[in-house]
């Protein structure tokens, strides 16, 4: 392990040993080998000078930079932020000094010096409206951007529940008819790492991937990386227990929620919702939603900003995720508890009582 | 609260099914053929190798059982590094358990490794070469 990212990192004052650390914990993370740690570990280390790093294009359209913000100021930032003094980023318009006509130079030069090679993290949904006048960069629509600048990546990665699903702009009525990119563009290798916003240690395992592998690690049927999407947050949740149990809270100030107890009937989407965050959690492992009192809102599942109400229980009618939490419930009235093999119980479940309700599970 | 307040104890299913009150799913004793396979390799070949203990399908018990079961050799490291890591060599020499915490404390990964010594461990040459330069510093003090 060679090379001017160690010698970056010594300067933060973080040393070569809590380096491979943080690979080795990477890698158990994205479920990968632990050989995969130690491979990570040189392939990173090893980016020498500036220019010959892999070349980053960042391309922000409709959004809030909440991911952004997720991203680059987690709690460790020089552990987290390290992946990012092994790629070169060209163009990342908060980031970036330049602005004006020498960031759109920096953006094009990139792309003509990378072509075919740099990887495409778009953050924001593209909106379609009005010819896509709703969010506009140098004077071209999102939609135009997207596309000049997709033809010449590597991979896409969709960052946020926005670029991967559209998102809150796509909320209803969606005004600016804003869709996602996969939507768009059909013909590159798309990653989509959704969340409002995502967890940045999912972010980086998925960079760490591609300098190491030069690809996109594996994706479930949602195009997600299955290592942190593998399972819902409820199948990883601590109030687990209450839930099989029946013990619910019924208000946030009742003796239930005093005590923990599961969050389920006060809108809890953990069932039916793929994330890490009960087990990578927030904050730089400090807590997570569930456990701060408040059940999950499904920020990291297509429209989930419409998916009946955040305080309405799952298995309240008129909500469109209402087949999937079926599914779920069943696998938990047939008595299966948190366990690491339980997917194929759940399906057996599912077709067998297809309409439990929440009544027959307080029985 | 604090989550360890919750009087309730996650037991894995399989273990329930098959009326294992302890927890254990039967998955542990199965790693320890692993590992005989890993530690002849070395032998053989001098390749080192690693299980990740968070990949498998283990219960707490389970690792209780597995840690237990293999014991406590004579050497095991401590290293202090964006929080503590411990690097213990079990009763059978070669295989060591190897655990990661964060700063808050919290087990990040954990593995067993079946090598002479964890690569961690070592002094890369370009560190050594930084510590020689602090040495040749801390000489030159002298005079
Ligand atoms: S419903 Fe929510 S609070 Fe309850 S166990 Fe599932 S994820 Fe946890
Ligand atoms: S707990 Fe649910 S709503 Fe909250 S961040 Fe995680 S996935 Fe999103």
């Amino acid at each position: 392990m060679q090379g001017s990212l160690i010698d970056t990192l010594a300067r933060q004052g973080i040393t070569r040993r809590a380096f491979m650390k943080y690979c080795a914990t990477l890698a158990s993370m994205m479920a990968l080998p632990p050989a995969a740690g130690r491979a990570m570990a040189e392939a990173m280390a090893a980016a020498p000078a500036a220019t010959r790093r892999p070349s980053v294009i960042w391309l922000p359209f409709q959004e809030c930079t909440g991911c952004t913000e997720s991203i680059t100021r987690s709690h460790s930032p020089t552990l987290e932020g390290l992946i990012f003094d092994a790629i070169s980023l060209d163009y990342q318009e908060t980031l970036m000094a330049a602005a004006g006509h020498q960031a759109e130079e920096a953006l094009h030069a990139a792309m003509k010096a990378n072509e075919g090679k740099y990887l495409l993290i778009v953050d924001g949904s593209i909106p379609l409206g009005l010819d896509g006048a709703y969010s506009c960069i140098a004077g071209k629509s999102n939609l135009e951007t997207l596309k000049e600048v997709a033809k010449g990546a590597a991979a896409i990665v969709a960052m946020g529940s926005c670029a991967a699903y559209g998102g809150i702009p796509k909320a209803n009525p969606n005004p600016t008819g804003a869709v996602s990119v996969s939507d768009i563009i059909k013909d590159k290798p798309i990653i989509n790492i959704p969340g409002c916003p995502p967890i940045p240690v999912v972010m980086t395992g998925v960079l760490a991937h591609f300098l190491t592998f030069g690809s996109l690690p594996e994706m479930d049927a949602k195009g997600r990386p299955k290592a942190f999407y593998g399972e819902t947050i409820h199948d990883r949740c601590y109030r687990r227990p209450f839930y099989d149990q029946g013990k619910f809270a019924k208000t946030f100030d009742d003796e239930g929620a005093r005590n923990g107890w599961c969050l389920f009937e006060l809108g809890c989407k953990g069932p039916v919702t793929y994330n890490a965050c009960a087990t990578v959690k927030w904050n730089g492992g400090t807590s997570w939603p569930v456990e701060s009192g408040h059940g999950c809102l499904g920020c990291s599942e297509p429209d989930f900003w419409d998916a009946g109400g955040f305080y309405k229980a799952l298995s309240m009618p008129a909500d469109p995720l209402k087949i999937a939490s079926a599914a779920a419930v069943a696998g938990a009235a047939a008595g299966v508890a948190i366990s690491f093999a339980n997917r194929g119980k759940k399906s057996a479940a599912k077709s067998a009582h297809e309409t439990t309700t929440l009544a027959d599970l307080e029985k | 609260m604090p989550l360890d307040a919750i009087p309730i104890v996650v037991i894995n299913a399989a273990a329930k099914q098959s009326g294992d009150e302890a927890g254990l799913s039967g998955n542990a004793p199965v790693l320890l053929r692993e590992i005989a396979e890993l530690a002849r390799r070395l032998l053989a070949s001098g390749e080192s190798s690693a299980i990740d203990l968070r990949a498998l399908p283990l219960t707490p018990a389970d690792l209780d059982w597995l840690r237990e079961t293999l014991g406590q050799g004579q050497v095991a490291a401590t290293l202090e590094a964006e929080g503590e890591s411990t690097l213990s060599e079990t009763v059978c020499p070669g295989v060591w358990w190897v655990t990661h915490r964060n700063e808050t404390g919290a087990v990040v990964s954990e593995f067993i490794e079946v090598t002479y010594f964890p690569e961690l461990l070592k002094a890369h040459p370009d560190d050594v070469q930084t510590g020689l330069e602090h040495l040749d510093l801390l000489i030159s003090d002298l005079s």
